[in-house]
């Protein structure tokens, strides 16, 4: 539990042939940015539409 | 017929270019089929000659081929074992996974033009069977996002590195409780064996999502 983030970095540290599970640090855009972009890209269809 | 070894003509790398390929098609259209994202983000295409949901979302679109981009290098040495889309609810929990469990034959059997449209038929009856699988799935919480894991080998994780550093893009090891669900509910749905590569999907389900 006191493994630090860091320490799970480090991928190499460790040479053997033990299977592992990996994930991404990074996370995809929540679902609430994505409606947020959504919208906005409707807006902006419906502004240009206008022109 | 040719026979050739992994080693041979960059066989690996045309194996990883085929099944990353259709990895980023089968994760589009999970996020789709199990309304992670909202609908309007999806445009229809056509891929494998059938249609498909594709994010024109740029940001989640660059995440999943980073993503991808990331498990490559593992698929062309044969070292990713299995590629598992979760969907996690708010609080993080899996309440899906979906498996996609791959093993690469030693030696690879060329036997004519006809394999790669061979596989495409096969990679095809993967993606009808992901569009239609909210049929025998129940309905996910709100809320929900998704991460991507790769089942490997801890050697195999150098193979990565180059990639992450590239591509700004770091993995971390997962802990076992982060990832499993507690007796889900086993779905399989499909399974394939070509010459360059055996699949199997199967989703594992948590038996209360909400």
């Amino acid at each position: 539990a006191s493994e630090t983030k860091e320490e799970k970095t480090e991928l190499s540290a460790s040479s053997g042939s033990d299977k592992v599970i990996l994930l991404p640090c990074r996370n995809p855009p929540s679902c609430e940015r994505v409606q947020l972009w959504l919208e906005a890209r409707k807006q902006y269809d419906i502004l240009e539409k206008d022109k | 017929m040719t026979t050739l070894t992994r080693q041979d003509l960059n066989f690996g790398q045309v194996v990883a270019d085929i099944l990353c390929e259709f990895l980023e098609v089968a994760i589009h259209l999970i996020l789709y089929v199990r309304e992670v994202y909202p609908s309007g983000i999806f445009q229809k295409r056509k891929k494998y000659n059938v249609p498909v949901q594709m994010s024109c979302h740029p940001e989640l679109n660059q995440y999943i081929q980073d993503t991808l981009h990331c498990v490559k290098p593992l698929i062309e040495k044969n070292d990713a074992e299995k590629v598992v889309v979760v969907i996690m609810d708010k609080e993080h929990h899996p309440v899906e996974r979906f498996v996609f469990e791959i093993s690469q034959p030693p030696l690879l059997s060329i036997s004519s033009d006809m394999l790669l449209s061979h596989v495409e038929q096969l990679l095809r009856a993967f993606i009808l069977k992901i569009s239609v699988c909210d049929a025998v799935l129940n309905n996910n919480p709100p809320g929900c996002s998704f991460t991507v894991l790769v089942h490997t080998r801890d050697a195999a994780t150098r193979n990565m590195e180059k990639v992450q550093v590239i591509k700004d893009f770091p993995w971390i090891v997962a802990d076992e409780q982060e990832v499993q669900m507690k007796e889900p509910r086993l779905i399989p749905l499909k399974s394939m064996t070509s010459d360059i590569v055996k699949m199997q999907l199967y989703v594992e389900e948590r038996a209360q999502k909400t």
